[in-house]
């Protein structure tokens, strides 16, 4: 699985959780290096942070999932149903506020590797 | 606004003085008017940064409570009672300032005319069972008995689920906090049937300290609490009343209190059986 997310502290916070359940873990802290990650390695659960410095994160699904990444899930601070409207439509299955309780996270991680 | 105060001299000058005095005055209008816009493109800038920073203070704040929350799960390996306590207090204080954090977002939201509604079909019922049950440890913790009177049998309403149940919470939340151990809280829903547009009233009611008369519009206005002293004993954003004035107001309804110092407090607020138009689109 991928985690695109810029804040490198929640990001060691995921990584940690992830690893000790057993997934194989990258992380990108941009569009680009999860564009370029995606290439050499296409995920099969990408989670996605929004705001990224190089853009808004939906940006990068489109070339993620032409390199052959398949299930994308938004990890976003806005609870607002705009943003979440808008996740479901660039193509994310489900859309997440942070801070995702990691119990949460942990088994709903299971269901999307496995669907 | 001191500049202007001449306007209200006595025009009794005549011929070419009264012209240049007119003239004097609407420069100093044209100045004043300048300066109120200026203001107030300043104050939507202030609203804006509040709005991004509360945005923001999410993302460190995920950090903590997600590697507290690793800890606390034991996914790096046992703690031992007493660490596990300490973890445990990181969590709360970290998702207390997270609600603190929310609080002023959506305030900042709403000054900027930011919040639109999302509405579905429910019962109110339901909403006040869930908060209800959400306030469950808080009545626990501070033996207070709440009931809840509420008919299945009221019409649904057509309404913003997440925003009405955020203003019965805040209302239930300040019953809970100025209503001594031992006291009453209840939730009531009642059919106002002969108000001009179809709407039903939801009261929170308490027997705690009550809010003296003179109080009752102040304590709806933003950044205002009773005892604003930095010995005052009740904490938090003093925002509540203002978030849950503006959610109504959004829905086309009313909120109001009943109340005197020292028997209790009534809380009301009405909502229209359905939102106006208007306040359907937006940002």
């Amino acid at each position: 699985m991928l985690l695109v997310e810029d804040n490198e502290h929640v990001a060691s916070a995921l990584r940690i959780l992830f690893e000790s359940v057993g997934h194989r873990f990258s992380t990108a802290a941009s569009i680009a290096e999860a564009v370029a990650i995606g290439v050499a390695e296409p995920a099969r659960l990408v989670l996605l942070d929004l705001t990224l410095p190089d853009g808004d994160g939906l940006a990068a699904i489109e070339p993620l999932r032409e390199s052959g990444s398949t299930t994308f899930v938004a990890l976003t601070g806005h609870d607002d149903a705009a943003t979440r409207q808008r996740c479901l439509d660039a193509g994310c299955v489900e859309v997440l506020v942070k801070p995702v309780p990691v119990r949460e996270l942990i088994a709903r991680s299971r269901e999307w590797l496995a669907g | 606004m001191s500049r202007v105060e001449s306007a209200e001299a006595p025009l009794t000058l005549s011929g070419g003085a009264s012209e240049s005095r007119v003239a004097a005055l609407e420069a100093q209008l044209n100045e004043a008017a300048v300066e109120i816009a200026e203001l107030r493109a300043r104050d939507a800038l202030k609203t804006q940064f509040l709005a991004n920073i509360s945005h923001d203070l999410r993302t460190p704040l995920t950090a903590v409570i997600t590697h507290a929350e690793i800890l606390r799960d034991g996914i790096l390996g046992d703690l031992s009672p007493r660490q596990l306590e300490s973890v445990r207090g990181i969590i709360s204080g970290g998702r207390q300032l997270l609600n603190q954090v929310g609080e002023i977002l959506t305030y900042a939201r709403g000054a900027a005319n930011q919040l639109s509604l999302v509405p579905t079909r429910f019962g109110v019922h339901e909403v006040l069972r869930d908060v209800s049950a959400l306030s469950e440890p808080l009545l626990k913790k501070k033996q207070l008995s709440l009931t809840i009177d509420a008919s299945d049998r009221l019409p649904e309403i057509h309404a913003d689920r997440e925003k009405i149940q955020h203003v019965v919470g805040n209302l239930l939340g300040n019953a809970i906090e100025f209503t001594p151990a031992g006291g009453r809280v209840w939730l009531r829903a009642t059919h106002a049937g002969d108000a001009p547009t179809s709407a039903l009233i939801v009261e929170v009611g308490d027997s705690g300290v009550g809010i003296s008369p003179e109080h009752h519009d102040l304590i709806f206005r933003e950044f205002a609490q009773v005892d604003s002293s930095a010995s005052r004993s009740h904490h938090g954003t003093g925002l509540g009343l203002t978030i849950a004035r503006k959610l109504v107001e959004l829905h086309g309804g009313r909120i109001w209190v009943d109340s005197t110092l020292g028997s209790g407090s009534r809380f009301f607020f009405t909502v229209p059986l359905d939102p106006p138009d208007d306040a359907l689109s937006g940002s």
